[in-house]
């Protein structure tokens, strides 16, 4: 096979994970083979093959830009103003400051919370490196966790079960139900 | 690339998804069909096809499978039951718009 085929494959196992880099591979090996097949020397085939499948930085930032990861964190970002918002109302009214939550529990999670929010950030934002868009399984199942916390405490510090407080713990078991989908196709690409 | 490149970009999905309606077929092959079907208009970067691809089976709309061929293996791509559905959707809704922009364009005399 041509030199220029070998350095193309080397590039895309760089730049994007395995079973990716896999398919892309095939998707070259089977345009090379095209051209081939059209009586093309060896040389000549791998020239128009690299030509006709695209510049490798512009492959692998298509890959990226369209990379689940990428569109969960998106989603999951997309849902941060209204649980925000939801949370911030039912803590208030809810005088959350007064609730029998220890300081260190508090400080942890909101800790957890913005690395979650930072990873997704990265990985919505990513437009050339793969690897940050996988940066959303780590924050993807945080988030769940995070939602599950602040459902259990509410329910369990608050002293009333107000409607700011129901809207807020659907609110999440909304975003639960949202990740709970997302996050296997993650886990298998 | 060449040319339409606005027009196809909003319409890539159900293109790609017309272009496997007869069959499964491998990346390449999906490729060579939007070229071929558009009389060579819509000839993209090959490179480009397999992130979309990738993308629609990540939405469940294609299922991708490997396969052996002539002792290399081949990724085959075919619509999804759900992917049929989506397709005859936006077939529907890509008629009314047109008939709707032809009627304004060309107006009967």
């Amino acid at each position: 096979m041509s030199a220029l085929i070998d350095d193309y494959l080397a590039g895309l196992r760089r730049r994007l994970p395995a079973p990716v880099a896999e398919e892309a591979a095939a998707g070259l090996l089977e345009t090379y083979e095209h051209h081939l097949g059209t009586g093309a020397g060896d040389q000549e085939a791998a020239r128009a093959a690299v030509a006709e499948f695209g510049d490798l930085e512009m492959v692998a930032g298509e890959f990226t830009r369209q990379a689940p990861g990428r569109h969960a964190a998106r989603l999951l970002l997309a849902t941060g103003p209204v649980a925000g918002s939801c949370w911030a109302a039912a803590m208030i009214g809810g005088r959350a400051w007064t609730w029998p939550v220890p300081a260190t529990a508090r400080l942890v999670f909101a800790g957890v919370l913005l690395l979650a929010i930072l990873a997704l950030l990265v990985a919505a934002t990513s437009r050339h490196s793969y690897q940050r868009t996988r940066l959303a399984l780590l924050a993807s199942p945080v988030l769940l966790a995070l939602d599950m916390t602040a459902i259990t405490a509410a329910l369990l510090a608050a002293p009333a079960l107000t409607w700011t407080l129901r809207a807020a713990v659907a609110v999440s078991v909304g975003r639960i139900a949202l990740n709970a989908c997302t996050l296997p196709r993650l886990t298998t690409r | 690339m060449r040319a339409d490149a606005q027009v196809l970009k909003g319409h890539l999905d159900t293109l790609l998804l017309a272009s496997l309606e007869g069959g499964p077929r491998h990346g390449y092959a999906v490729k060579e069909a939007l070229r071929a079907g558009s009389d060579a208009r819509f000839d993209l970067p090959t490179g480009t096809i397999y992130p979309a691809l990738r993308r629609l089976e990540a939405a469940g709309l294609v299922s991708g499978t490997w396969a052996e061929a002539g002792g290399r293996r081949r990724r085959m791509y075919e619509l999804t039951p759900s992917g049929r559905r989506r397709l005859a959707g936006d077939r529907a809704a890509w008629r009314d718009f047109a008939s709707a922009v032809t009627a304004l364009l060309e107006p009967a005399r």
